[in-house]
Formats: structure tokens, sequence, C-alpha cells
């Protein structure tokens, strides 16, 4: 959610209740933003399922079998599949469930939605997590590099790696890597049934490792890249130096000073790519086959069933909010001084 | 495994074999020369599929062994009555039982039934059931279920989809447990074949959806043990199974999205059974311990025309463009050839002669003189739907026929489209062409008649009907003489040929992967995985 | 999709001389790889728009099928005998032109949109910010396919498909630009003395946030490829015959065992292509920020 400028800040005799009074509203503020940001997703994807041509009835049956039902047996299946209902009541009925806890029931699984994106969501992420962290170890060293000496040969070098590194499509990196690794090594954990972190941590990491390597390179680059212009910025300032000037050891320097004042736009970068991996996973999940929550929305888009999809993007957009209200408040706890413009 | 030994030397010796087995399992999985950093992986590999593998085999005493087997999507329901997705259809089929079934031949065998007898007027069949059988919950099997199953697929609250293949069914009676008793309509020779379908399966009269919806309960080989949506599906041998009972003790489905990752997983061990359906994965599947079986399939691949919309009423039109295309290049470029080119009936016993047609073999001359005769010396524009992502060659398919038909002078539009939106033109008959991959069946009364007769449920999508081929479906179905019967069909793909009603064009084959250690597995010509049941993994 | 809103982004001057833009980006290693590698793009797009391929991109020449690389096929055939050289280059026009035409929507949409609500007060402000926090808190990806099903597959339902994903971006990065320039000084002047908000808008707030929006739509640029070749590979992308960078390789994807080539030649292209695009958004950058580029 975009930040609001800063209130004019200023200190006065009551300077902590103050500041007090001020976050007190802004929360408030936020969090009424992130409720009307949810009901209109929920408005969007309700009105996109009804857009996207197809029902459930099609979408398990197929052409011939679809052809074949008689109007007696479409109607009986309408309401099977709760088609039935004007758009508008399916849309507070579906939503006043949600409300109260039920997200809907999956007629394929028979599972209850809330049950697989209990299941599905913790997986996504831990991939997610554990590609930030893949995409932080490569992205901040090689901005780190680059930047010590813009423009010079390291730059050069440590922007070609970011840049290869991002453009490579996550789908054609994933593919090639699975398919080249079983086939030559023999090493598959993703065909082993996916193995949940508590019950084989092992084997789960395993599985883990090369969806969230190719997650993490398509992160790398733009840590890189947001790692980069923002040491540059920093370095330029004054305060790096007066620090060089006085003789304090280079490296000393760069990670005191420069990164930790860098950080700043670095995390907010991590923090909105991390949102965006949890429905952005989707391609690698389907490739290494882990069963997240981005195959769920996938699976439940292609068989049509609303449901799923409406609940599980309206979880997704949750998450999305609350990693951005969480880094907002980082952003804040990293440097309290900093203007949000 | 000799049950009379105590458990626990029996539980060690398993343990011992299954460690083996898993280290047989990498190393015959590993081609020589593997770097020292592979093999320790795939010695960890092997050492928790060892785990598994010995938890598991401690858990049941049969011999034939875990099979795990990779498939691209959960099945999408586990009602039979309502299953036509080819993993819910194949699934299902093994838990499932029906009253008749087919052998590898397609002929229609004893199942449930053990015997029949068709009245001299073809109006009443009579069918003995087997004694004995239980459904897997452990109630008994009798012609109540069967009458309670016939007659709710017949009710259309219940929506079941191979409700019109009941069609001729007047009344059913259940006069003693062993004996049922069909009344019909109308003869119908094509029925006993059509009983063999999972879509007819005979469920206990105790069930409902709902229960079976999560606790399957059949009558078949294997039965329902677990699933975990999205990722796998469990079934065991049925232990108290009517037929010879399944080698294997356990069969897992997993779910592998990606065909491809199908193929690295058969290749790492991990699975040992897969059905693919792109030629080219399973070309490259091919190799290093895995064996690739095809078999033709039943289902056909052809370009529906609609012959309710100019400039596709006029027959010459429609002749011209079949003359157009050489089908064998279609199934070249497409599907790598894998396949035999085909006239409208696929069925072996009714098998049409793929040359009995106007143009046997692609006529571009002919093709250019027809459009002429029909007044289309300029050419002709016509539009074609085609799916994306429903099967593997439909796409390209389309690109070919468009580049064969252009040198006739016919402009193919290609509109491809998801398929949502594809079944959504294709129910309205809203096409021109539409490039499709419809499925067979054993029985062309079955197969064709709700599309070519005047009053099919499918007419409107077919497109075409004509007095001419109404009579003889008519004949078809009530006769039961067989020779007769394929004289009669053999003319009705004759008039679908000679009219041009569509261009039939090719059926391809199934693809079955599995890898070395596997035996027993018979494949069908359907969507079938019934020859589980005699299917041993080591 | 970085969001630079240091104030020194803006280009205002700080009493410093500079080089013109164009020579400051001659001068840094990104800007000259960066227009290199675009240029190169550029002309083979231009060269296949005008039909200039050594072979027809779609003609199928079944005999020819899946030949490895050669004096005659640059970079070998695919399933179809179709020169893969031919096609990836037409490709890359397709590529581009869908890149080109969903970004410059969401630019101008964006823009405009971050502007407003940057400028004006609450009820233009409010609307807006409510729609772009929905569209981002959508996953992109899904937002994307959900509007690639619904409609008719064409180039045109990607491009625009992929432009509402990305108007977001262009709301957020300008916006905070805006509310700044908003309490400076000469645009408080400019207000005082009774300028018309448009003058104030075209003349004072757009030419300042333009290298922001020029940076951003090279890097959104590159990530429209590759989104577009993400929807290509789930089977959503431009609908066949025409070539796809992203649905060759989808294709390649059964073939790359057999016939290597059949990915390597669309994937590089895809690489370069992207790389291009970001080394010289990130030299545009550099080149327009008085500060970074005169860093040794």
């Amino acid at each position: 959610m975009p930040p609001y400028a800063a209130a004019s800040g200023g200190t006065d005799a009551e300077g902590v209740s103050h500041v007090q009074t001020v976050l007190a509203h802004r929360v408030t503020r936020r969090v009424v933003e992130a409720v009307l940001t949810l009901l209109g997703v929920a408005v969007l994807v309700f009105v996109m399922l009804r857009v996207i041509p197809g029902n459930q009835i099609t979408a398990t049956l197929g052409t011939e079998a679809s052809a074949a039902l008689t109007p007696g047996q479409q109607a009986a299946l309408r309401a099977y599949y709760g088609l039935d209902q004007p758009p508008v009541v399916q849309f507070f009925g579906w939503l006043g469930n949600v409300l109260g806890g039920n997200l809907g029931i999956s007629q394929r699984t028979g599972q209850s939605v809330l049950d697989m994106t209990l299941a599905a969501l913790p997986v996504t992420i831990e991939l997610a997590i554990l590609a930030t962290l893949f995409g932080l170890l490569l992205g901040v060293p090689l901005a780190m590099l680059s930047a010590s000496r813009a423009n010079g040969a390291r730059d050069a070098a440590g922007q070609l790696v970011g840049l290869a590194a991002l453009s490579i499509p996550s789908f054609l990196l994933g593919a090639v890597l699975l398919a080249f690794v079983s086939k030559y090594f023999h090493y598959n954990p993703s065909a082993q049934g996916f193995a949940r972190l508590l019950s084989d941590p092992g084997l789960n990491l395993q599985q883990m490792l090369f969806p969230s390597l190719v997650l993490g390179f398509g992160l790398a680059a733009p840590i890189m890249r947001t790692g980069r212009s923002a040491l540059l910025e920093v370095q330029s300032q004054d305060f790096v130096r007066t620090a060089r000037g006085k003789g304090v050891a280079p490296l000393r320097v760069q990670i005191r000073h420069v990164l930790h004042n860098a950080l700043v736009p670095i995390v907010t970068m991590t923090g909105i790519q991390f949102g965006y991996l949890l429905g952005g996973a989707v391609v690698v999940e389907q490739i290494f086959s882990v069963p997240g929550i981005g195959r769920q929305v996938l699976i439940g888009l292609q068989q049509k069933e609303y449901a799923v999809v409406q609940s599980t993007v309206l979880v997704i957009a949750l998450s999305f909010v609350l990693v951005n209200l969480l880094t907002d408040l980082l952003y804040r706890v990293i440097d309290p001084r900093v203007r949000a413009s | 495994m000799d049950l009379r030994r105590s458990r626990t030397a029996a539980g060690d010796r398993l343990l011992a074999a299954a460690v083996v087995v898993g280290l047989l399992a990498a190393a015959c999985g590993s081609a020589a020369g593997s770097p020292a950093a592979s093999s320790s992986a795939a010695a960890s590999a092997a050492a928790s599929a060892a785990a598994s593998a010995a938890a598991s085999a401690e858990a049941t005493a049969a011999t034939g062994g875990n099979l795990v087997a990779g498939i691209t999507s959960d099945p999408n329901t586990l009602f039979p009555w309502k299953a036509t997705q080819f993993q819910a259809v194949a699934i299902l089929g093994t838990i499932y039982g029906t009253l008749t079934e087919l052998d590898d031949k397609l002929n229609v065998v004893p199942g449930l039934a053990e015997s029949w007898q068709v009245s001299a007027d073809g109006m009443t069949i009579t069918l003995t059931l087997r004694a004995g059988v239980k459904f897997q919950n452990g109630k008994d099997f009798s012609s109540a279920d069967v009458k309670f199953s016939i007659d709710k697929i017949q009710v259309e609250a219940t929506a079941a989809v191979a409700a019109s293949t009941l069609a001729s069914v007047q009344e059913i009676q259940a006069p003693d447990p062993q004996t049922v008793v069909l009344k019909l309509k109308n003869p119908d020779a094509g029925i006993l074949a059509g009983l063999a379908s999972v879509n007819l399966a005979m469920l206990s009269k105790d069930d409902t959806e709902a229960s079976l919806g999560k606790s399957p309960n059949g009558t078949g080989p294997f039965e329902f043990k677990d699933r975990k949506p999205n990722e796998s599906i469990t079934l065991a041998a049925n232990p108290g199974y009517w037929g010879d009972k399944p080698k294997l003790a356990t069969v897992e489905f997993r779910i592998i999205p990606d065909e491809t990752s199908i193929v690295a997983a058969l290749q790492s061990g991990n699975v040992q059974f897969a059905v693919l359906d792109d030629p080219l994965v399973a070309k490259s599947a091919a190799g290093n311990g895995i064996t690739v079986t095809k078999t033709p399939q039943l289902a056909y691949h052809a370009l529906q025309l609609n012959a309710r919309r100019p400039p596709l009423d006029n027959v010459k039109v429609r002749l011209a463009i079949a003359c157009a295309i050489d089908r064998q290049q279609v199934l070249d470029t497409a599907a790598l050839g894998e396949g035999q080119v085909t006239g409208p009936i696929t069925s072996p016993a009714f098998r049409s002669d793929p040359s009995a047609r106007p143009c046997p073999t692609r006529d571009v001359t002919k093709a250019k003189a027809l459009l002429a005769e029909a007044g289309y010396a300029k050419g002709v524009t016509i539009k074609t739907i085609v799916s994306q992502g429903e099967y593997a060659t439909s796409v390209n398919e389309a690109q070919n026929l468009q580049a064969q038909l252009k040198d006739a002078g016919i402009t193919l539009q290609i509109e491809v489209m998801e398929i949502g939106a594809y079944v959504d033109r294709w129910l309205a008959a809203d096409f021109d062409a539409a490039v499709a991959l419809n499925g067979g069946r054993p029985d062309p009364d079955t197969m064709y008649g709700r599309y070519f007769t005047s009053t099919g449920n499918l007419n409107k999508v077919a497109g075409y009907s004509s007095p001419e081929l109404d009579k003889l479906f008519a004949e078809g179905k009530t006769t039961s003489d067989v020779s007769k019967r394929k004289d009669i069909y053999t003319q009705i793909s004759k008039t679908l040929e000679d009219n041009a009603v569509w261009v039939w064009m090719f059926s391809s084959y199934a693809y079955t992967a599995t890898t070395a250690g596997v035996s027993g597995f018979i494949p069908m010509p359907t969507a079938s995985l019934q020859y589980l049941r005699t299917t041993s993994v080591n | 999709m970085t969001i630079d809103v240091t104030a020194a982004s803006l280009g205002v001057t700080v009493g410093r001389t500079r080089a013109p833009v164009w020579r400051r980006l001659l001068r840094s290693h990104s800007g000259q790889a960066g227009l290199l590698l675009t240029a190169i793009i550029a002309v083979s797009a231009a060269a296949a728009a005008f039909g200039l391929t050594p072979h027809d991109p779609i003609a199928q020449v079944p005999i020819d099928r899946l030949q490895a690389p050669s004096p005659t096929y640059w970079f070998g055939t695919d399933q179809f005998g179709r020169d893969i050289f031919s096609r990836s280059i037409a490709g890359v026009a397709n590529s581009l032109t869908v890149a080109i035409v969903a970004v410059s929507l969401s630019a101008v949409i964006g823009t405009l949109a971050g502007v407003s609500a940057g400028f004006f007060g609450g009820g233009v402000r409010a609307p807006i910010l409510a729609v772009t926090n929905v569209l981002f808190a959508f996953p992109p990806l899904l937002l994307a396919l959900s509007l690639a099903s619904a409609f008719a597959r064409s180039w045109v339902t990607i491009a625009v498909a992929i432009a509402i994903v990305y108007v977001p971006i262009f709301v957020r990065v300008t916006r905070g630009p805006v509310l700044s320039l908003r309490e400076s000084d000469f645009v408080k002047a400019a207000r005082v003395l009774g300028f018309p908000t448009s003058r104030i808008l075209f003349r004072h707030v757009l030419p300042n946030i333009l290298p922001i929006v020029i940076v951003q739509v090279t890097l959104s640029m590159s990530w429209a490829v590759l989104t577009e070749a993400s929807l290509s590979f789930l089977g959503l992308g431009t609908p066949p015959p025409a070539p796809s960078l992203g649905s060759m390789v989808l294709d390649a994807k059964t073939l790359v065992e057999s016939a290597w080539w059949t990915m390597a030649a669309p994937g590089a292209v895809i690489v370069i292509f992207v790389v291009g695009l970001n080394l010289l958004g990130d030299g545009l950058r550099d080149a327009l920020d008085p500060r970074h580029g005169d860093n040794g």
C-alpha cells in the first residue's frame, strides 16, 4: 500500500504521545485501507470468474458429456455446483460464508477450501522465504560488488550476472534443471510424493531446494539492482565521505554506514517481491510438483471451481497486504526518521 | 512370501528385501559412470524410498509390490456416474465393477453378470449375476443393487453422463437376488457393450453420491485407501475381490502436473508407471530402462464441419476440404506419425476402411475443381475453433491443416481458445469447423448414434443428419446378427465419408511407460487401466 | 521493478553542470551494452516486420523437420520444419509489439492516474488509490491468466492483460514525486500566481517525472516480455501460428532432449532481449540522475 506523506514530524513537549497518536491513527487508516482493498479483490475475482467462458459443469464433464446433458440433468448439475442462484446472491452468500470462516467446498476433492488452503499456504510461504533468502544471498553481495566501483569492470560484471539471472524465465530454468538433474544424476526428490516440513524436514528441504533456487534467481536481480542504486545513493552522501576521510576501514564503512542506510529500499523491494511470490510461484510449483497455493488457484481456475479460486485469491491478497504492512513496520524500525513519500 | 514363518522373521526379511530393492532400484536407475556426488544423493534417495517401502510393505503381506503411477492431475470426481476425465475414469475403473466388461480385444465378457440371455425378439435381456460378490465395505452385492443403480442413473436429477446409453431400457426387474431382467422399448444391440463403462458402474443401494465422494465403495479389484488432494490418491488390493486377486499390494497415483516432469520421475525411478498423452514426451521417455508401449486408441481426431452453415452446407465445399487434406501429413507433423489414419469407426470389430472415401489420397486439383463447381473458384474462407491445453496435438493439427488447405484456395482461420471457451462454442455448435478429439466406443451405435441421427442428443454439434442415416442407424441398433451389423455400419461409414460430413483424420496412440521390473500390464484401447489387476512390480 | 523516488532522480539540477543525457548514457558501460543489445533487437524486429527473414517463419516444410543448425537453417528447424532463426526474429517482433503496446498503455494510464492522485485531493485520490491497491494485491500472473482466458485469444488481449497488471506500478512510481513536487516552491508560486492547473501539470510536473517514467518503461518492457513468455508457456499467449518466444520454449520443452536447438535459440533470444532492456534502463537511470553517473 502506498505510504502516505509523513506528518510533519516535529517535536513538542509531549513528544512521545504525539507520535503515538499519529501512529495509532495511521494504523487505523491502514486497516481500513486493507479491508477495502480486500473487498475490491473479492469483487474483482468474482466478476472475472463469471466473465471467463465455461463453468464447472463443462470443465468437469468435457465436450461430449456436456453436450449430451438433458435440460433436467443440466438443472440438477447447476444446483449441485451452486450455479443456479443469481450472481449477487452467490456473491454475498460466499462473502458471508468467508467472514464466518467457511471458505467454501471443492466438489472436486470433497475438501473444504479452508483445509486445502491451510495445507497449501504454508508450503508456498516456505518456498517464498527460501527463495527470498537465496535472492538476498545472491543479490546483496552482487550489489555491493557493483556499487564498490560504479561503472567500472566490477560493476559491469555484477550487473551482467544479475541481469542474466533475471532474464532466464523461471519456467525455462526450472524445466531444464529438473530434466538435466534427474536424467543424468537420477536425483529427483520432487518425484517422491511431497513431504511436509514438520513430518520429514530432510526430504522437504531437498524438494524445496531447486524450486526456491530457481525463484531466488529471479529475485536476485531486482534486489541487486535496487541495492546497487541505493548503495550508490548513500555512498555519495556526505557522511560516508566523512567516514572515508577520517580513515575508517573501507569494509567497515561499507557495512556499518552504507549498507545499513541502504537497507530501506532493499527491504521494501524484498517485501514487494515476497508478496508477488505467493501468486507468482505457480509456474515453478507446476514444474516441481509443489502443492502450493499458486497451484491451488491454477487448478481451481482450470476446473472452474469458483469457491476455490475466489477464496484462495482472497487469502493470497490478504497475505500480500499483511506482508506489505509488515515491511512498512520493518521500514520504520530500521529508520524511524525516514520520510515516507 | 511364505506366510507360515513368524511375523518377526517375515518382518526382518521384508525390511532386508526392501533395502535391497531400494538399492537395486537406485542401481538400475543410474546410468554407467554417474559422478560421486550423484551416487550419494541417489543412495540417500534410495534410503528414504527404502524406508517408506519397508513401512508399507510391512503393513500388507502381498507379493506384487507397491506401484507408483504418475498422473498429471487429480481425478476431478470420485463419483463413477459423472466421471469423464481420463484420470477419473482410469482410477475409478479399478475400484468399481460393471455388469459386463471388455477384454483387451474389446470383446464383451462377463463382469458382475456371469451370463446373460437375450430374448428372440431382442426386447428382454436376462442377466445372471455372480454369487458371493461383496462391496469393499463388506456388504453383499445383489440384484437389488443393480436395480437401484440402473433406476437411479435414469433419473435426471442424478445427472449421470451415460444415461442415454440406457435410453432403450423401459424397466428393470430383480426377481431374485441373482437375476436381473431388462425390459427394452426396442432391441438394442449395443447395450451390452455399453454396460461395460465405468459410467454405468454398479453401486450399493445404501450409498449416496456424497458418501462415495469421501469413501468410494465398489466391487472392483482395488479399494480406496487414502487421498491427499492435488498430491496423490492411493489404492490397495481388494482382498474380497471376486476375480483373481491383484498382485500389487498398493497403487499410488502420484500427481505430477507436468508430463516432462513425469518422465524425469520415471528416469529417476521414483515413478514406475505412467500413461502419457504427448507423443513427443513419450519419445523422450523411451530408453535407459524405461519401456514405452503404444496402443491405438478408440478416440479419433477429426475436423468437424458444421454442414448447417454456409458455405459448408454445400457438399462440394466439404468434399473439397476433405480432398485437400493429406491425413498422413497431419499425423506426421502434429503427432510425429504416431497413429493411424482412420475413417469414422475406430473400434476393431467394425473398423472403417480409411481409403473408402472420395479422395483416398490428397488431390488438390480435384479439390479446386469441386470448389469451382460449387461456385467458389476464387477460394473460400472458413474459421475453425481449436482448444489449447486439452490435448497435446490440437494446435499443431490446426496449423498443418491451415497450411495444406491454403494450396487449394481454402483459407482456414484458426481461433485458438482455452478449453472453457472452446466447450461453450462447441456445445452451441457455434463454429464453422472444429478441430476435435472425440471419444470412441467399442460399439458404433453408442459411438455415433447420438451424433448422426436427427433425434440424437449431440446432433446439433454434429451439424448433419439425413433420413438415410436415420434409417441405417435404426437398423444397426435393432439387428443382432453380427455380420449384418458390420455391413450396416460399413454403409454408415461410407455415407459419412461420401458426404464429407466431417473430415476424419487419425486415431493416435496412448503411451504406457513402465520402468524395468513392472510386468503384467496390458494397455487397453480405451482409457481403462483394468489390467493393473494383473500387474506386478519388483 | 524498482521504485526510485529519491528527489535527486527527478532530474532537478542542483547547480551542477552536466553533460547531455545522451552522452552520459553512452559513457557508462551499462548504457553502451544496453543500447547495443536493444538496437540489435529492434533491428531484428524491424527486419521481421518487413519480411526480411531468411525463411518464412510460418511456412511448414515437414521434410526438413527437426534439423540441427546448419548453413541453411542457422538455428535449426522445429517440428514443422520451420526455420527457428526466422521464427525467433519474428517472435521478437511479436513480443516487442505486445510489450510496447502493453507498457505504453500502462505507462499512460498509470502516469495520468499517479499524477492525478498525487496532485489532486481526496475525491480524485481515494478511488485511484483504492483501485491501485486492489490491482496490486491481486496476484499478477493469475490476473493476467484470468484476463487472457476471458477474452478471445489475440495479441491485443495479451497486451491489455499485461497492461492492466502493470498500471499500479506506474501509479506508485509517479505519485511519490508528484506529492513532493506539489509542495515545492515553484509549484506553489505558480498556483499563487494563478496559473491554470493544466499548465502547471504539463510544464512543470510532467517534465520532472518523465525520467522516472522512462526508466520504469524500459524495466517494465523486460517484465512484459517475460510475462508474455510465461503466459505462452502456460498455454495462453499469442495464438499460433504467429511465433512467440514463450510458445517456442513451450514446444521445445518436449523436444529439448533430442533437439537442443529448439530451446536454446528462443531461450537465448529472450535473455538477450531482457538483458538489453534492463541495461538500457539502468544506463538511462544513471544518465538521468546527476549524482550516480559521476561516481568514480
